[in-house]
């Protein structure tokens, strides 16, 4: 088959991922984890995972199983993968929450949890790529946005890798000396690869593609996508292989870091550039919902980049650090997954039910599938609460911090709830909205109607 | 820069008891120089490996889910610096009749271009072509043109901006008849 259809488990991806977010928002709000507790700690350890993996790994897994066939007009190679792959990513996420509870001493101390949870989740992302990487390979040209996919997914990889060491050498597997070293000092190169190489970069090149489409703009493909690109590319490359050697040759990691941070900056300066032309360069005078709560993520991003370079400045990023982090995984790569998911559910949603009659009756359009401006309050209060509390962060006021956490909370259920209702196809038009032939969708997972 | 290929599937005609041979040939025939055929057929289409093999064609076959066939056949003395846009000499690639309608849905916000062909088809009678301009390939509509039973032919004009797509109506039907 050429072109794209429906993947069958993107919306399963998107429902699970939505639950963890849920979860990490009760949790900051009721106070669990950092800043009440330490950024190392076990429960900060908890919240973290659940946010990154749980949230943020699935979202963006769920995304690329329909969003990479579209970026290189190829089927995904396998439509049957990608559910063997959430149950093994969401059972080693619980085993590893359990592995981190009994770091705290409130879990059976003897149960290897850590190897386990380490061993299901290598099992997830060794499945989720490749079928990722088959179906890249199999393309016959693969255009910038798929590249920086591409880089993501070599650092999803590493990121992973670092974690089933770390996961090896705290449950007691294993003290092979190297193994130790990088556990006691390559945390940094674990966070660097997770949110800086697989999320925030892929979600970069995903969001070319992404915005040119939905404000008709043109494919951006001009020097500084690719400089965006290389620069990218080599600033994960010297955090990540230099980082490494330099930890197992005990040398300063600082400095390595320090070279990485200054080509990952201009990168994000360039990618910047390039996401203000699209806005300009739009044939679209009225944007819809998604791209305009998008703007509010790109200006998180570039707020974080400002923090860290001032924080740098002073010589106090890491005292803020967990600032940051929080704005980058809200502000940033929550905040545009929100956004992109309005439209996404909406599309995918119209595509399932009335691709197939479209041309033999009467079909709404992908628009009368959502109320935007009943979506709109619910942006906007998620988007102040996380500005507001990494401002609370940085003042170090937990009960405000949690005050915000619940705020964002109501504002996450809010915008759940339009989902729902899209994909129930509970606000179109009742002379439209089961023409013959359509029925309403599954709530958590689509059926591909190929002949 | 890789060739760029000009996609041709014959499924619909195999299926209804056609033959494609004379269109594969006419479409290789309208090939610019360096670029490939990615053709889709129902079967491991042997007999055509030699065939194009004695026009300069090297072939790649993968057998897709569901049993059909993608085989890229590329041009063996391929320049490497074949840079431009993937396109189709529409006027000589074929023996479809002109088009009847031309619709251009280059400004309009998606997935309304994909609405708007799929509802002209649906007015033409078969054999019919229509032909419409677009600013992207148009990843979803494809698998809805083939279920349908409409064949296509689609490439990047040379400003490698604007997509042209022309659809045939029921030209399954039509093959078997």
């Amino acid at each position: 088959m050429i072109g794209a259809s429906l993947s069958r488990w993107t919306m399963s991806y998107f429902a699970a991922a939505l639950l963890a977010l849920v979860a990490a928002e009760v949790l900051m709000a009721v106070g669990y984890g950092f800043p009440r507790a330490a950024l190392g700690a076990p429960e900060t350890l908890i919240l973290v995972h659940v946010v990154a993996i749980g949230w943020l790994s699935l979202l963006m897994c769920g995304a690329l199983f329909q969003f990479l066939p579209v970026l290189l007009a190829r089927p995904l190679y396998s439509d049957t993968l990608p559910l063997p792959a959430l149950l093994s990513l969401v059972a080693g996420l619980v085993t590893l929450i359990l592995g981190f509870l009994q770091l705290a001493g409130r879990a059976d101390p003897k149960f290897p949890f850590f190897a386990l949870g380490g061993l299901l989740l290598g099992l997830g992302f060794a499945l989720v790529l490749w079928n990722l990487a088959r179906t890249l390979v199999a393309a016959q040209a693969v255009p910038l946005p798929a590249r920086f996919v591409t880089i993501g997914l070599v650092s999803v990889a590493a990121t992973a890798a670092f974690g089933i060491i770390f996961a090896l050498v705290l449950g007691g597997v294993t003290a092979y000396e190297p193994f130790v070293a990088l556990t006691g000092a390559g945390l940094p190169l674990h966070i660097i690869a997770g949110i800086g190489g697989w999320l925030t970069f892929t979600a970069m090149g995903v969001s070319y593609r992404l915005l040119a489409m939905f404000m008709l703009a043109p494919e951006l493909d001009r020097p500084s996508t690719k400089a965006t690109l290389y620069l990218g590319a080599a600033a994960l490359a010297i955090a990540i292989l230099g980082g490494t050697m330099t930890i197992l040759l005990r040398g300063d990691l600082s400095i390595v870091l320090l070279g990485a941070g200054g080509a990952g900056l201009l990168g994000l300066a360039l990618y910047g550039g390039d996401v203000v032309h699209l806005y300009r360069a739009r044939k679209r005078p009225h944007i819809e919902l998604n791209s305009r709560m998008a703007a509010f993520a790109f200006a998180s991003l570039a707020a974080a980049i400002v923090m860290i370079a001032s924080l740098l400045a002073i010589g106090n990023l890491a005292d803020q650090v967990g600032a940051v982090v929080f704005l980058v995984a809200f502000g940033w790569l929550s905040g545009l997954g929100l956004a992109q998911l309005y439209k996404i559910v909406a599309f995918l949603t119209w595509l399932e039910c009335y691709g197939p009659v479209l041309g033999k009756a009467q079909t709404p359009r992908v628009q009368d599938l959502v109320v935007e401006a009943r979506a709109n309050k619910w942006f906007q209060l998620y988007f102040l609460a996380v500005w507001a509390g990494t401002v609370a962060l940085i003042a170090s006021y937990s009960l405000i911090f949690q005050l915000t956490a619940a705020a964002m909370l109501i504002a996450t259920s809010g915008i759940i709830a339009q989902f729902v209702r899209t994909r129930r196809l509970a606000d179109v038009k009742a002379a439209i909205r089961l023409p013959q032939g359509v029925q309403v969708p599954r709530l958590l997972h689509s059926l591909s109607h190929q002949t | 820069m890789q060739t760029t290929f000009v996609d041709l599937d014959v499924r619909p005609i195999l299926r209804a008891g056609g033959e494609p041979f004379q269109q594969i040939m006419e479409t290789v025939a309208a090939l610019n120089p360096g670029q490939g055929l990615r053709l889709f057929a129902t079967f491991k289409p042997a007999p055509l490996f030699a065939v194009l093999g004695s026009k300069g064609f090297s072939y790649e076959a993968t057998e897709l889910e569901g049993g059909d066939w993608e085989v890229l056949f590329q041009p063996t003395h391929a320049a490497s610096g074949t840079e431009s846009p993937s396109s189709i000499s529409i006027a000589d690639s074929s023996n479809w009749p002109d088009p009847l309608q031309e619709l251009d849905n280059r400004a309009l916000d998606p997935p309304e271009p994909m609405v708007r062909i799929l509802a002209a088809t649906e007015a033409m009678k078969e054999g019919e072509v229509l032909s419409a301009l677009l600013c992207r390939e148009p990843i979803f509509l494809l698998p809805e043109l083939a279920k349908r039973g409409h064949a296509w032919r689609g490439g990047f004009e040379p400003d490698g901006k604007t997509y042209k797509i022309l659809v045939r109506v029921g030209a399954a039907k039509k093959a078997a008849a």
